[in-house]
């Protein structure tokens, strides 16, 4: 069986070739699939095993970042989006601010602008995997500090209850590059189907370590 | 109706950067909200508003309200003009339709700042507001609508004959145009070549742009075709690398695989004086747009951004116009929005303080893109093409732009051209699939002179018919030559193949880019131009292009071959007299330099700018790069000497780049300056692997017209640059001429220097293996390679302590060769790094190594020397051994050491990389921005 993937293009998204070639690379049919296709019944957005949002600036990020999108999904797409809620859906920066302001992480977290008030651009950016993150996107990868790039003007992660998400990546000390509440740059729902993160894995494919990021997902939907 | 909602940050919640920020303007209690205006037909339903108002906050912290809860003594609200329409507009109504609120056929957004301070306006007014495109109230502004207004008015028709030259003049120049006597009186022979009754205005300003300096390079022709000669010594090199140069929106240069690599560069300096934030915002979509329409169409894989304005701090010689430090601002915040939103990488970004650049700064952007080498020549429109508009809308921004490049300051803000980023991500894609589906017989962008230029150069010598009624505005209505004129951004017109027009209306719908057939090449050879609202794309579709009608207005119905203009000459100038003034080094001792090293690391040249790049994505699309920077971020990151890309997934070839400029080197002597320059950008491509003859270049010529001696500089540096082009078989492929560099001010004519700017595209064929910047261990030599540099011109030094000396160093060009082809040859074993000297010399590349590996420098050399800038050699990190394997054609010599760390750069005891120095190098750029 080969898993299949959704990467959703919106207009403004610019990431979707490297999420695709991750998807790729490490076995899975990745489909990129259009938001005007979508809403006009030519494709669905639960036809793949996996549901990614990719990084961008989706329609322009007006208003705030990943917001009209997020209202695509949840009022032109509410069922599909719920169908593919019962199975792995990935959101990569923009699809991260997506996947919050459409709900999937609850009520209770947002993204808002970095405390330095401009984008960050770093190239190697460190990040700790939790030991407890309890997600399939990270097995075999507890403890271990991934390197892969930060590049994102509203990624400073908030919340105001632990409710309905649980921490599964961290900045070490020193290197929080948009003020993240303790040191969070990734986060996945209870049952740890979905995950966000606002920094860049499928940007660095030459460290094994992230295309493992990429494997785990694809290798949860072969088992 | 118009109504509106609030989003005001929830007090607990004030992001700290704007905190900070409103401190620095002396207002503690500054509350900064959003103020969305939606037009309706008709009044919104209370559930209807509530949800409206709810998706519009985020709801953790912020609060959507009809009214703000707490007083405040002062306002200040500050929204686009009626004209110009808000980027967001769209999606705001896009989100309004998915909620299911229909009916919403305008938005708009206010930025609406509050305290309790009488200094508000003052200070927004001064740091906030463009009165060239924004409006600015000190209560709510209370619209009756949000649509732009505008209205079609008919052309207006002149009789040439019998106008006497005098009149002829005063025409030539009315409304803004830049026609003078020799133009009119040619547009007159194309009156009575076609034995029309009267010319249009249409035609006029048609001509007047195509004329300009921008689109037909006058002063260059007048100088003695300059641009031929710069091509013709390109063209003979023979470099088989050359794909297509000089002929199409940028040169392109073999690459490995069946692939090319498009080059290209151009300025945006008059817009970016008047509004730096959209004249930069557009620079880069312009150049990104270039690359689009090389060839069928290339994919921009990298940007570069250069821009050099007055010193932050002083203000501008132009009431109104933005401080040098507003455009060093505006310019970080275009560059980031449009790069980062657009999604091609950025490979190298500087920002120069001098000034010279006071009234109209060197604003140059630039962009490479990849292309199957079988699609790389430009295309050529066939007839019944069909003449396909796509992207953003067409208003009334932009006008004159290109005619403007021939007047120095003399433009008005209606040439500055609106950016919206989001339009050019969206047909970015779509083109490659047009590309790649066979749709696209030819392909431009619509930049400077607007579809008058894209159409105009399409369409010569085939034959274009072109109907202004079916473009779309952003306004009401605009007359037909200002449809024609309107260098409203993100537009690009393509010739479709007529069997491919249904998939090409399928791709462009998919990917929501809005497009529209609006004429049609003919095969007549003539430049036709008409506006009739009846004759509809779907009739142009289905006529044949010999039977298009003459009906409505017909602006323009004119032969090309009667459209060429024979400039007037300009006399070859003589020589200016520069007297020499010797450079001078004071003997210092290593503790005296220590006492002025902070000094010297706190000019922009060497310092930090990690202010400004930190803001630029240089990651996005994923590939294997080297640079733009090294260093740990948290730590000190620094530029590395060139960029370098494998382009093609799991190949190991490599594209590299690299950029050379430094102004003062050229105040002192342009030509010298010219010649090391070109050499500089030779040295780091070489330096870093690749081979002499897979190297191009691009040059982008900035120079004064109001000088005694620019015509003569300007002719010097060409046929410099020509000379070098036939010497190293290095070839110009690509480039653009701004002649306008002097400005009329009250303080007198500020000119910038008669400079080039070069960036360089070189190849190699393993990424693994090139030669990067890093020093690596402990115990290496370091060692000088290359011509020495030992004149003050242009250093930081000089500038900083006032030195004597403009006796700019000049190269010997062969036996710079030989240097080269040694350099080529060099066995790299045992070469552990390289790095070229630029800023602040042996002391500077010294530096930036130390802060950034953490490792230490001995330096074998008196104080003076660690000064001077041997642009044209580089430092190697050589294992003792590897020493002697240094051909003596490379002029090696040691100069020190690499010591383990921690970070310190010592001449002879004395260490210069104090705290103080690191704070000068690491905070200097910031502070002279905030």
């Amino acid at each position: 069986m080969t898993p299949t993937v959704n990467v959703v293009y919106f207009p403004g998204t610019n990431c979707q070739r490297e999420t695709l070639r991750a998807f790729e690379r490490v076995g899975a049919k990745a489909h990129l699939i259009f938001a005007s296709d979508l809403l006009q019944g030519r494709s669905r957005l639960d036809s793949a095993d996996i549901l990614c949002l990719p990084g961008g600036f989706s329609f322009g990020d007006h208003i705030m970042g990943g917001l009209v999108a997020s209202v695509l999904l949840t009022h032109g797409l509410k069922d599909q989006l719920a169908n593919c809620r019962q199975r792995l859906i990935l959101g990569i920066c923009n699809g991260f601010q997506i996947a919050i302001r459409a709900g999937l992480f609850g009520p209770h977290v947002t993204l808002t602008w970095n405390d330095c008030g401009t984008f960050q651009d770093i190239a190697e950016q460190p990040h700790v995997v939790a030991r407890d993150h309890g997600t399939p996107w990270l097995r075999g990868l507890e403890g271990e500090t991934l390197t892969f790039p930060c590049a994102h003007g509203e990624g400073k992660f908030i919340f105001t209850s632990r409710q309905g998400w649980r921490r599964v990546l961290s900045y070490p000390a020193g290197a929080n590059p948009d003020g993240s509440m303790e040191d969070i740059a990734g986060i996945a729902t209870a049952d740890g189907q979905v995950f966000g993160l606002m920094n860049h894995p499928e940007r660095a494919l030459h460290r094994d370590a992230n295309l493992q990021f990429f494997e785990n997902g694809v290798n949860w939907v072969r088992s | 109706m118009v109504f509106r909602i609030l989003v005001v940050k929830k007090p607990e919640y004030s992001a700290r950067h704007m905190q900070r920020w409103a401190a620095t303007l002396g207002l503690a209690d500054l509350e900064i909200s959003r103020a969305y205006f939606f037009e309706t037909d008709s009044e919104l339903p209370a559930p209807k508003r509530a949800e409206l108002s709810a998706a519009l906050a985020d709801p953790i912290i912020e609060e959507a309200s009809e009214r703000f809860h707490t007083p405040a003594a002062y306002e200040c609200w500050i929204a686009y003009q009626r004209g110009i329409i808000d980027n967001e507009c769209d999606s705001i109504v896009r989100m309004c339709t998915l909620l299911g609120i229909e009916g919403v056929k305008a938005a708009k957004v206010a930025t609406v700042y509050r305290s309790g301070d009488p200094g508000l306006r003052s200070a927004i007014e001064t740091h906030c507001f463009n009165p060239n495109i924004e409006e600015i109230h000190d209560a709510e502004p209370l619209y009756d609508s949000l649509q732009p207004l505008g209205q079609y008015i008919p052309m207006r028709c002149y009789d040439l004959r019998a106008l006497s030259d005098a009149q002829l003049e005063s025409l030539g120049q009315e409304g803004g145009r830049n026609l003078n006597l020799r133009m009119m009186r040619q547009i007159r022979e194309i009156q009575q070549a076609t034995s029309a009754p009267y010319v249009t205005d249409v035609l006029l300003e048609a001509m007047d742009a195509r004329w300009s300096d921008h689109c037909y390079h006058t002063t260059w022709k007048a100088l003695g075709h300059l641009l031929q000669k710069l091509a013709q010594a390109s063209r003979d090199t023979a470099n088989p690398n050359i794909v297509s140069m000089f002929e199409d929106n940028a040169g392109v240069w073999d690459f490995y695989d069946g692939l090319a690599v498009a080059l290209k560069a151009e300025t945006h300096n008059g817009p970016s004086a008047i509004s730096a934030y959209f004249g930069q915002l557009t620079k880069l979509g312009g150049v990104l747009r270039d690359i689009l329409g090389a060839g069928q169409g290339a994919d921009p894989v990298g940007v570069f951004e250069y821009t050099a304005t007055g010193v932050p701090g002083t203000p501008s010689p132009l009431r109104g116009r933005p401080s040098p430090k507003q455009i060093a601002q505006e310019t970080i915040r275009a560059i980031r929005e449009y790069g980062n939103t657009f999604g091609a990488p950025m490979m190298w970004s500087q920002m120069t303080f001098h000034p010279a650049y006071r009234a109209k700064p060197f604003a140059l952007g630039g962009c490479i893109g990849v292309i199957p080498k079988n699609l790389a020549q430009k295309g050529a429109p066939q007839k019944d093409d069909l003449l396909l508009l796509l992207g953003g809308l067409t208003g009334n921004d932009g006008i004159h732009g290109a005619s403007a490049s021939s007047a120095g300051a003399q433009m008005d803000s209606a040439a500055v051209q609106i950016g919206s980023p989001l339009e050019e991500v969206k047909f970015r894609a779509a083109i490659m699939e047009l590309r790649d589906a066979g749709c696209i017989r030819a392909i431009t962008d619509v930049g400077g002179a607007g579809l008058n230029s894209a159409v105009g150069e399409m369409g010569d010598p085939c034959g274009v018919w072109l109907n202004t009624a079916l473009v779309p505005l952003k306004t009401g209505g605009l007359p037909m030559w200002r449809i024609l004129l309107s260098e409203s951004q993100e537009r690009m017109t393509l010739a479709i193949v007529p069997e491919k027009l249904a998939l090409a209306r399928a791709i462009l719908s998919r990917h929501e880019v809005r497009h529209k057939v609006i004429g049609k090449f003919t095969g007549q050879g003539r430049y036709t131009v008409i506006h009739d609202p009846s004759f509809d794309e779907e009739k142009i579709v289905n006529t044949d292009a010999s039977q298009l009608p003459r009906s409505g207005e017909v602006g323009i119905d004119v032969p090309f071959s009667l459209l060429k203009y024979e400039p007037e000459a300009i006399l070859p100038p003589e020589a200016p007299r520069l007297p020499t003034r010797a450079t001078c080094w004071p003997h210092w001792t290593p503790s005296q330099l220590q006492a002025i090293v902070p000094e010297l690391l706190a000019d922009a040249e060497i310092a930090s700018q990690i202010y400004a790049s930190m803001q630029y994505d240089s990651t996005v699309q994923g590939r294997l790069t080297y640079g733009p920077y090294f260093g740990d971020p948290y730590r000190a990151r620094v530029p590395t000497s060139f960029w370098a890309a494998q382009l093609i997934p799991d190949k190991p070839y490599a594209s590299l780049f690299a950029v050379s400029f430094n102004p003062w080197l050229f105040e002192a002597n342009p030509r010298l300056a010219a010649r090391q320059g070109f050499l500089a950008c030779l040295n780091k491509l070489v330096l870093a692997g690749s081979k002499l003859r897979d190297i191009c270049l691009c040059d982008n010529f900035y120079t004064p017209h109001l000088t005694h001696d620019w015509a003569y500089w300007l002719v010097a540096m060409v046929e410099e640059v020509a000379a070098l082009v036939r010497t190293f078989g290095a070839p110009v492929i690509s480039g653009k001429d701004s002649s306008a560099g002097s400005v009329e001010t009250p303080e007198g004519i500020i000119s910038v220097p008669p400079a080039v700017f070069f960036s360089a595209l070189g190849k190699a064929n393993d990424f693994n293996k090139l030669l990067t910047n890093p020093w690596r261990k402990a115990g290496n030599l370091l060692v000088l390679i290359g011509p020495g540099c030992a004149s003050a011109a242009g250093t930081v030094a000089q500038r900083v302590l006032r030195l004597p000396g403009n006796d700019v160093d000049e190269i010997d060009v062969d036996s710079y060769r030989e240097y080269l082809l040694a350099l080529e040859r060099l066995d790299r074993q045992g070469v552990a790094s390289g790095m070229p000297v630029e800023a602040a010399g042996i002391l500077g590349v010294a530096v930036r190594q130390a802060l950034a590996t953490g490792l230490g420098a001995r330096l074998e050399l008196e104080p003076r020397e660690l000064l001077m800038e041997h642009r044209c050699g580089a430092i190697l990190e050589v294992s003792p051994p590897a020493l002697s394997a240094l051909p003596k054609a490379l002029q090696p010599r040691v100069i020190g050491e690499v010591e383990a760390g921690p970070a310190s750069v010592r001449c002879g005891d004395v260490e210069l990389l104090t705290p103080e120095a690191i704070r000068a190098w690491r905070d200097s750029f910031r502070r002279m921005l905030e």
